[in-house]
């Protein structure tokens, strides 16, 4: 990993009004939109090599990209939304190594060697993920632009709990924002899909 | 009991699933044209000053930078942001933070933010209000020509004034007079996406895709707003990530968009940030209401009076209305609304606009009176709901009474509802209700069918589809017209090539308005393949209408009575609902999958407006401090409770299949319950949104 952080790139782009900042409290609200200082260009590059939905890329991408940028921007896999692009809601959730992370508060370079899997990985050919089943059948997505992170965090869920309970599942998905509030039908599709698995 | 359909009825998965549960589906962020750049918005950080000077031409010098509008080089005005005034795209002076002061379009997103940074603004500091009551002064600052109280649709700067009867008369003939004052606060629609638009410029024809709520609304408002006819405008909309009433008309992102593309002569996507779509994107209108009711001994409504200051922000784009009294039987009503002009962020239509702060208010007060009077509030409110809209217009069809009785049998109200306040320990539990309803409307809307040599009949219409499951609807409406399977049938949509005018997803008019041409456009069309048969070959078979029922002498309303237990934590201020019945009056249900999600999802996000969210301002500096997803409090996994929902299915003769409408109505009682139950369980009328920790906390200490 480089060592630098979001938190630098910011300070340094003067970008702040795109990014924002992951903590509220930490915003200055006077100039929330001031930019008229002239600051120094970060756009150094870095070649990075991973794996996204087993397919490997190589890349040359600049330091401040993150990785929800370069999916959509770079590899053209839309699947994955910006919703906040500041880690609040959720709705650019992929896994890394298997695990849920927020691709808006990952920096690309920090994803060299790394295996990525988005929502467009999930079914195998046209054999969906039984989670994609089960949110098609209990009508998980509604305006469904959150439904890419909801389905990416529900499969950290359901690797991290065998048989989970509706506690575990609302604790494993409170990271991901559903502004339809569908939220009820999202839980019973997650318990039904665990369910099956289970069966299976 | 309603005669069952074959189609229209059934529980099916939403005809597009498959596309929002992989990905493909395309929102407006996901269009990716050649040589597309990239725009953001620059925004006004003072609440109110005078822009001196702007100074762009550092940005402008800067490789890679396209265009950049600001209100020196730019004059278009956006009508659909005001209503009253003229609103440009870009202000001077700047009336809110967030007041957009520059476009920048760049060759990528990075750029056009550095670029950004290098526009100097010079402002002179204006005074600003941020309270509703208090820019209504005589030394407030005039935020707009005329005064602070938005003029109404004539230019009177008075109050809007509904009233019935002699409300003085009404005071007399009452037992017992209640007075009171309730307080909403600005909830903001946050929608999951966030404003975006692509404009594309081929010769003189302009195409914009856009997260709109009706395309065909869009396009006559960027027909007017940029002096086009309407063949050289296209709107696409194929999937948009929720709006909640913000993102219907045209915006002024896709005004800025277009005129950016022209002048960069690229395609160009403008994106708003999560800040600027909290701040730049209207939300909720706050209220303060002042309530004086009175009741003779047995209970009965003898006289309404109500006075309500909405808070709009600096631009009037919603009406500023307040809605609640139209539940109620009683000879004597009068209701004052003052739409105030503030230093706030603009406020707008949010689901059920006008409704859920309103029934908010009257239903707590009403939730009051039958407390003082001893009245169980479910038996006070079968007595005091009015069966006809204002007392005088028959509905078209009722099923609020059965909502309330059934509701309270399926809740076991009797059990739950206790003397309020007589728990004990450091958590209380109790329980509470509240009634709603919302329009029905119908009017004019089109439709085209075709169908071909195959049998696959194409359902061409203006909808988009903003998570309702519209799309889904207008499918199984055509289905059932036709006698035919939903798998013969594709919806073409979002797209104002290929579709004939609709009125747009607000103000839940969809399957009553598209529902109905769709109906009307199958009769012909039966007729047409009657007498011809199927066609031949590449010929279709074509029915197109246009059609506006009326409804003369009758209101079309849809229901809901709601039954809430809630536990508060009076140690720490906590409400945590237990149990949730939603009674829902919505006419026929097309399809009961898609309309639970649309009832659960209106309750929940009005238990967030209960308990949880408001745009705070610093009275000091007139900044909004939480714009974004974590300060705004929206409602999360954890905090959802599970819903019941009950359709009561009345008989319409109205209307498609008598189907009514249901995705505002569940928030409009939502609000007014949860409160009512904290009051059941503390015993504390907890008068002003949202009912968080401190002010628990505050009232029971």
């Amino acid at each position: 990993m480089k060592s630098i952080t979001r938190r630098l790139f910011i300070g340094q782009t003067g970008s702040g009004i795109a990014v924002g900042s992951a903590i509220p409290s930490l915003e200055v609200p006077t100039g929330l939109f001031e930019s008229t200082k002239s600051v120094p260009l970060v756009s150094s590059k870095t070649q990075i090599k991973f794996r996204v939905n087993g397919e490997s890329h190589q890349l040359e991408v600049e330091d401040r990209w993150t990785l929800v940028e370069v999916l959509r921007d770079h590899l053209h896999l839309t699947g994955t939304k910006i919703g906040c692009d500041r880690g609040e809601c959720g709705a650019c959730t992929i896994l890394l190594d298997g695990k849920p992370v927020y691709s808006c508060s990952y920096l690309a370079v920090w994803v060299d060697g790394k295996e990525i899997t988005t929502v467009e990985g999930l079914a195998k050919g046209d054999q969906l993920d039984p989670l994609q089943e089960a949110f098609i059948e209990h009508d998980g997505p509604q305006c469904g632009f959150c439904t890419s992170g909801q389905l990416m965090a529900a499969k950290g869920v359901l690797s991290d709990h065998a048989n989970p309970t509706v506690e575990q599942v609302k604790q494993g998905m409170s990271g991901n924002i559903c502004r339809c509030s569908n939220y009820n039908q999202y839980v019973e599709a997650i318990m039904a899909a665990a369910k099956k698995r289970k069966k299976l | 009991m309603i005669e069952k359909l074959k189609q229209v009825g059934n529980s099916v998965a939403r005809i597009d699933a498959l596309e929002r549960v992989t990905g493909r589906a395309t929102y407006t962020a996901d269009v990716y044209l050649p040589d597309m750049i990239t725009a953001r918005v620059l925004r006004s950080p003072h609440p109110h000053a005078h822009i001196l000077s702007i100074d762009v031409s550092k940005a402008l010098a800067m490789a890679g930078v396209h265009a950049i509008l600001t209100h020196e080089n730019c004059d278009v005005v956006w009508t659909t942001g005001d209503k009253r005034n003229k609103r440009y795209l870009f202000n001077n002076p700047v009336r809110f933070v967030g007041d957009p002061v520059a476009a920048v379009a760049a060759e990528n997103r990075h750029l056009a933010e550095e670029a950004m940074a290098k526009i100097k603004v010079e402002y002179e500091i204006l005074d600003f209000v941020i309270d509703t009551e208090e820019a209504l002064q005589p030394d407030a600052v005039k935020i707009r020509p005329g005064g602070n109280l938005s003029p109404d649709a004539k230019g009177k700067h008075e109050p809007e004034v509904y009233s019935r009867g002699d409300i003085e008369k009404g005071f007399s003939a009452s037992d017992h007079v209640f007075e009171d004052a309730y307080a909403s606060k600005h909830q903001s629609n946050a929608q999951m996406e966030p404003r975006t638009a692509v404009a594309q410029w081929e010769g003189d024809k302009l195409t914009v895709w856009t997260g709109t709520q009706g395309i065909s609304n869009c396009q006559r408002d960027l027909c007017r707003d940029l002096d086009l006819p309407r063949e050289k405008v296209r709107v696409v909309c194929q999937y948009m990530g929720g709006g909640f009433g913000n993102k219907n008309q045209c915006q002024d992102s896709d005004l800025m968009a277009a005129i950016l593309a022209k002048q960069a002569d690229r395609p160009v996507k403008l994106e708003f940030t999560r800040k600027g779509d909290f701040l730049g994107v209207h939300g909720r209108w706050p209220t303060n209401q002042y309530y004086k009711i009175g009741v003779d001994k047995d209970g009965l409504l003898q006289a309404i009076q109500v006075r309500n200051y909405s808070g709009m922000g600096p631009y009037r784009k919603g009406t500023g209305s307040l809605v609640g009294t139209e539940l109620y039987r009683c000879p004597h009503v009068r209701r004052e609304i003052y739409p105030v002009y503030t230093n706030m962020t603009v406020a707008a239509n949010f689901r059920a606009p006008a409704y859920p702060q309103g029934v908010y208010g009257i239903g707590s007060m009403m939730d009051h009176i039958a407390h003082e009077l001893n009245i169980d509030p479910v038996e006070f409110h079968l007595k005091n709901s009015t069966r006809q809209y204002l007392d005088k217009i028959p509905y078209t069809s009722y099923g609020l009474a059965d909502c309330i009785r059934q509701g309270a049998d399926i809740f076991e109200w009797e059990k739950r509802w206790h003397q309020a306040g007589s728990g004990v320990g450091p958590k209380v539990r109790g329980s509470g209700m509240a009634i709603g309803l919302f329009g029905a409307r119908l009017g004019r809307s089109s439709a085209v069918l075709r169908l071909d040599s195959e049998g696959k009949l194409w359902v061409h219409v203006g909808v988009t589809d903003v998570g309702t499951g519209a799309k889904t609807t207008m499918a199984m409406i055509a289905a059932e017209a036709m006698e035919m399977n939903l798998s013969e049938v594709e919806v073409v949509w979002g797209d104002t090539d290929r579709c004939p005018y609709s009125v747009g997803e607000s103000g839940s008019r969809t399957t009553g308005f598209t529902g109905y041409a769709i109906l009307e456009a199958a009769k012909q069309l039966k007729q047409k393949l009657e007498k011809q048969g199927l066609p031949k070959g590449d010929d279709m078979l074509i029915a197109q209408v246009t059609t506006e029922p009326k409804l003369e002498g009758v209101a079309r309303y849809g229901f809901a009575a709601h039954f809430v237990e809630v536990e508060v934590d009076i140690e720490l201020g906590g409400v945590k609902v237990l149990k949730y019945v939603a009674m829902q009056d919505s006419g026929r249900i097309v399809n009961p999958l898609t309309a639970t999600s649309q009832v659960r999802g209106g309750i929940i996000m009005g238990i967030g407006m209960a308990l949880h969210e408001e745009l705070l301002y610093d009275q000091r500096t007139g900044v909004p401090v939480n714009p974004g997803y974590y300060g705004a409090r929206v409602m999360t996994h954890l905090d959802a409770p599970e819903i019941e929902v009950h359709f009561i299915e009345t008989e319409d003769a109205y209307g498609p299949y008598g189907i009514k409408s249901a995705g505002e109505t569940p928030i409009v009682p939502s609000v007014a319950a949860v409160a009512n139950a904290i009051f059941n369980a503390t015993g504390h009328r907890m008068k002003e949104l949202p009912i968080s920790r401190d002010k628990i906390l505050g009232a029971v200490s």
